[in-house]
């Protein structure tokens, strides 16, 4: 952000203006554009998803009982096609002796192609009237339909009852479908069956004006002589009665090849076109029978026979598409081409995109949440065993140790908290050696530390300066200057309890033991941030890492509490600068080695976290991306024999699918959530939603009592669900991102405040 | 671990990522169009499915385009009476 400078030559604060600017560049940069575009695909995915299955802008309402007196009578009385022309409107029946088959609501990938076999078999056309939504998810059956020559109609996109939508809606279905058509067979179609409608005479006052405005827009709407009822589903020998009509009269009969169990229909067909044949009838479209009534004879009408005789008079306009596809039969269809043809096409894509991006989606939806259930469970259940086990009366380590063990200090511009934390480590119950190692610090930091030790009268403190390198090679030099053959190291501010040392060194008393990790406390807790630090940290970590500790995998030691032993440390080669989160890998290299990492939880150390998003943000930056490049350095324990394999085979995998797989789906949950909260039902999504934040609580309220802490910082959860959480999925994928293109980080520092010390009434 | 100072790495994934990111947005855009129903026309504008009938062929849309008369017309039909009178200007006023 700019500052300006005024006459007399003070900065000014960014105005409002220039802070506005500043958020508006940081939108443009291409990672956020890239994140905001991908959740676009997504949302767009699942909003067509959601479209296709009417569980978005659905509409079930069905229209009952309305009067018909603004219908003219001679539509009521007539025949079952209705064609406009201008204002007048012209009814069409089925001529004597002829059956119009229609199927209503397909395709369906189950029935429909049944249904296509029994009349390719006899050798009878139909017409289907095809719901948008599923030509577009099954269009190769709309193929194969118009390919066998049937002919197909509109029965709108979503099977909503027009008679409530407005024009605008009505007008969408109508062109969302003919795209569908168009991309799915090439043609576009004029014919039109509405949801829900019937007979002629059950027109209504609401349908007849959607009616007359698709007919004015030159659509032919289709009714009904016969309903079959098959979706009643009342048997196979009342379905063919119903479908027959009286004497030798024509029908346009309904049957249903979607919509539920079709199997009664299919069963039904066969006997339906047997009987009527023998009866003397002949099948055809709904186009046939424009064509028989128009030549006024009984001939039905096959094949080529009505193809457009342009005249040279074809229009010059840019909808220059009347080819009728194969004439008679189907003239009702039009080749579909230009704009319509691709934009059809890249629907279909668009839909089949959607179809298996979905499944995949909830598949990696229900892995996560299943690894998030399972961690809750385990770490219950494991924290549960651990402190039982660790807590009993007669359970000991070995021999108490009583040695003096050495702490290392290391301090890179600790001028505020140095003194504290001298001051706490001057309280320490057990005998220890205090190495300050001053990594080349500008703030007088060694001075403060050589009076504060001085003033407290400590004899036992070294201070050592060493050139600016880094805080692996500042504790390498003070394991290296180590006099004592356990070391503890810990942060420069961090403030230890009088009795901290004594309880982390007890482990060593087991040989087996060569790292023992303490627990770290958040001592500005009380606001907002502080307070979802410190729930992380009794919850996240101290759960955790009892877990950690039963299964042998512990993956971190805390920085700011952690003890070694001296010779496990020179083993593996000391803290290594390879990665940014040294202290993960120092605790992978232990595993690999042989050494076992356990947890003591009754060594309380007293940090301070981050207090401002910013420092959080880069914190946590820091350790993800440093996790991972130690999972990546370690990566060879996978294939390795020994302890070194059994850490890869078992520690490594569940660090992965805990600390990296499973945050980095997590936003998943969250995408769903928020779909299912704003398109498919409020309260049940918000119930899980509850139901799955419960189960946090009360894992945390577990974790809080095993860690004696007070319970009212967890009022803090329900908001940290809300902004935390994502807070810290972002920061991964922004470090994975960061790992994936090879940048550099810089090491970013905290801001030092020295607020934190042991609570009154302790030690 | 991780850094590659070559750069090579973050080009190829910054063209992953503009592909990425592009497809997002065509596939935002498509979808869009589809469903505004932009991009078709209605049948008006198409040659109709006229219903034939003694009364000759005549576009009936209130837009009318050109009319050539209707397709649809029979063979048994002469194919001269109903095409030559239309285009001449009798839109119909609706």
């Amino acid at each position: 952000m700019t500052t300006t400078s005024t006459t007399r030559g003070r900065r000014r604060a960014p105005s409002r203006m220039q802070r506005a600017a500043g958020k508006a560049a940081a939108l443009q940069k291409p990672r956020v554009i890239l994140a905001l575009l991908v959740l676009l695909g997504l949302t767009s995915v699942m909003l067509l998803d959601g479209y296709l299955r009417a569980e978005v802008g659905g509409d079930q309402r069905v229209r009952t009982g309305a009067g018909s007196s603004k219908v003219p009578d001679k539509v009521l009385d007539g025949g079952p096609i209705l064609t406009f022309r201008g204002d007048r409107a012209t009814t069409v029946s089925v001529p004597k002796k002829t059956i119009a088959l229609t199927f209503d609501d397909g395709p369906n990938p189950t029935y429909t192609p049944q249904v296509l076999k029994i009349l390719k078999k006899y050798d009878v056309p139909a017409t289907f009237f095809l719901v948008g939504s599923m030509v577009s998810r099954y269009p190769g059956i709309v193929k194969d339909m118009v390919g066998q020559g049937d002919e197909v109609g509109i029965h709108t996109f979503t099977h909503v009852d027009l008679s409530y939508q407005s024009n605008a809606r009505v007008d969408r279905e109508m062109k969302q479908t003919q795209l569908a058509l168009a991309g799915a067979a090439g043609i576009t179609t004029t014919l039109f069956r509405a949801p829900y409608s019937s007979e002629t005479d059950a027109i209504d006052n609401y349908s007849w004006p959607v009616y007359k405005r698709l007919g004015q827009e030159g659509y032919t709407s289709v009714f009904v002589d016969t309903d079959s009822d098959d979706w009643k589903k009342p048997g196979v020998s009342k379905i063919v009665d119903w479908a027959t009509p009286k004497g030798t009269s024509g029908a346009a009969v309904l049957m249903h090849d979607a919509g539920g169990d079709r199997e009664q229909t299919i069963k039904a067909l066969p006997k339906y076109i047997e009987k009527m044949k023998a009866k003397g009838y002949t099948f055809t479209t709904i186009s046939g029978v424009m064509e028989k009534q128009n030549t006024g004879s009984g001939r039905a009408v096959t094949g080529a026979a009505a193809a457009l005789r342009p005249g040279g008079s074809v229009p010059n306009g840019p909808q220059a598409r009347g080819v009728s596809v194969t004439g008679g039969l189907q003239a009702a269809q039009h080749k579909a081409t230009g704009a319509t043809l691709y934009e059809g096409k890249a629907l279909i894509v668009a839909v089949a995109v959607a179809e298996y991006a979905l499944p995949v989606l909830s598949v990696g939806l229900m892995v996560v949440g299943v690894a998030v259930m399972g961690r809750f469970g385990m770490m219950v259940v494991l924290a549960r065993r651990h402190y039982r086990q660790r807590n009993k009366r007669r359970f000991s380590w070995g021999p108490p140790v009583t040695r003096p063990v050495s702490v290392i200090v290391p301090a890179y511009n600790e001028k505020e908290c140095i003194a504290n934390t001298l001051e706490s480590l001057s309280r320490s119950t057990h005998p220890i050696e205090v190495i300050v190692v001053d990594d080349g610090s500008t703030d007088g930091t060694s001075e403060i530390a050589r009076e504060a030790a001085n003033a407290l009268g400590m004899t036992n403190v070294r201070v050592i300066r060493q050139e600016n390198a880094g805080k692996p090679a500042a504790l390498n030099h003070g394991v290296r200057s180590a006099s004592c053959d356990i070391v503890v190291m810990m942060d420069g501010d961090t403030v230890f309890e009088p009795d901290t040392v004594r309880h982390l060194v007890q482990p060593f008393a087991d040989p087996e033991v060569g790292a023992v990790a303490g627990n770290a406390k958040v001592g500005n807790r009380n606001t907002l941030i502080g307070a979802w630090q410190h729930i992380e940290y009794v919850m996240g970590f101290n759960l955790d890492r009892r877990m950690y500790d039963l299964l042998r995998c512990m993956p971190t030691i805390p920085g700011a509490i952690g003890a070694f032993r001296r010779e496990a440390v020179l083993q593996v080669g000391g803290m290594s600068e390879d990665t940014l989160a040294e202290d993960t890998d120092i605790t992978i290299a232990m595993h690999r080695a042989g050494w076992r990492v356990v947890y003591q939880e009754h060594a309380r150390a007293w940090t301070e976290a981050p207090g401002s998003l910013k420092q959080l943000w880069s914190q946590r930056y820091r350790w993800s991306y440093g996790t991972m490049q130690a999972l990546w350095k370690h990566r060879k324990s996978l294939t390795d024999k020994g302890p070194s394999g059994r850490f890869g085979r078992v520690g490594m995998p569940l660090v992965v699918i805990f600390q990296i797989v499973t945050p980095v789906c997590a936003p998943l949950i969250d995408v769903f959530t928020a779909y299912s909260m704003i398109f498919v039902d409020f309260t049940a999504a918000l119930l899980a939603w509850l139901a799955v934040l419960a189960i946090q609580l009360v894992c945390a309220a577990y974790a809080f009592r095993l860690d004696r802490e007070k319970y009212r910082y967890l009022l803090m959860m329900p908001l940290q669900q809300l902004a935390y959480r994502q807070m810290m999925y972002l920061v991964l994928i922004h470090s994975c991102i960061t790992a994936l293109t090879g940048g550099r980080l810089r090491w970013q520092k905290l801001k030092r405040t020295g607020e934190v010390g042991t609570p009154a009434g302790v030690g | 671990m991780f850094v590659d100072n070559s750069g090579r790495r973050s080009k190829l994934l910054r063209r992953i990522g503009l592909l990425a990111g592009v497809l997002c947005l065509g596939y935002a855009v498509v979808l869009g169009l589809a469903f505004m129903g932009i991009g078709t026309a209605t049948p008006s504008s198409l040659l109709p499915f006229a219903g034939g009938g003694p009364a000759g062929v005549r576009n009936s849309g209130p837009r009318g385009t050109e009319p050539p008369g209707g397709f649809g017309t029979p063979p048994a039909r002469p194919t001269g009476t109903p095409l030559t009178g239309a285009p001449t200007g009798t839109r119909p006023s609706s």
